[in-house]
């Protein structure tokens, strides 16, 4: 049963991949770009975090903890460099 | 073990497709943008592939901070490149 739940969530996950790969495909302008990256930034922390309840190697939980912490920063710096300037 | 087999190909596919995207954009920032996503999903493909301290450093330099260090140089050079 769990099992099963973990891989729907995996399936949900990669059809969040493809959308966010859509819009960053599709999208005009380079704001859109900019949210594709933050919303498969947070796709991907979810990601790794699901990989590693499937694999059940607790160690893969520290990868996610660094890319949350400094995933922020490269969308920071280009809604800052979109602003004014860096 | 298959569905972990189908999530490295979407990976992969989105390695592939950011890859492109980097070098056929003609926007400078949207190029620096799909370049940070292709170590992005990199990074993810190694922690399916099962090696995590090559995944942390590709989450800390590959997609942290070359993206950083791109936009910083651009915005040192601004009016070279028009945007």
């Amino acid at each position: 049963m769990a099992e099963s739940i973990l891989n729907l969530a995996v399936v949900l996950i990669m059809i969040a991949i493809a959308l966010g790969v859509y819009r960053l495909v599709k999208g005009p302008s380079v704001v859109d770009r900019a949210i594709a990256l933050d919303l498969l930034t947070l796709v991907s922390i979810a990601l790794i975090a699901l990989i590693a309840l499937l694999t059940s190697r607790f160690i893969y939980i520290d990868v996610a903890l660094v890319y949350g912490l400094l995933s922020f920063l490269s969308v920071l710096a280009v809604a800052r460099y979109l602003d004014r300037g860096l | 073990m298959t569905m972990m087999t189908l999530l490295t190909l979407v990976l992969c596919i989105g390695i592939l497709v950011s890859a492109l995207l980097a070098t056929y954009l003609k926007s400078v920032v949207a190029a620096v943008v799909s370049a940070g996503l292709v170590g992005l999903f990199a990074s993810v493909t190694y922690v399916i592939l099962s090696a995590p301290d090559v995944a942390m450093t590709e989450a800390a330099i590959g997609a942290g901070i070359t993206t950083v260090v791109f936009l910083f140089a651009l915005s040192k050079t601004r009016g070279a490149y028009d945007e």
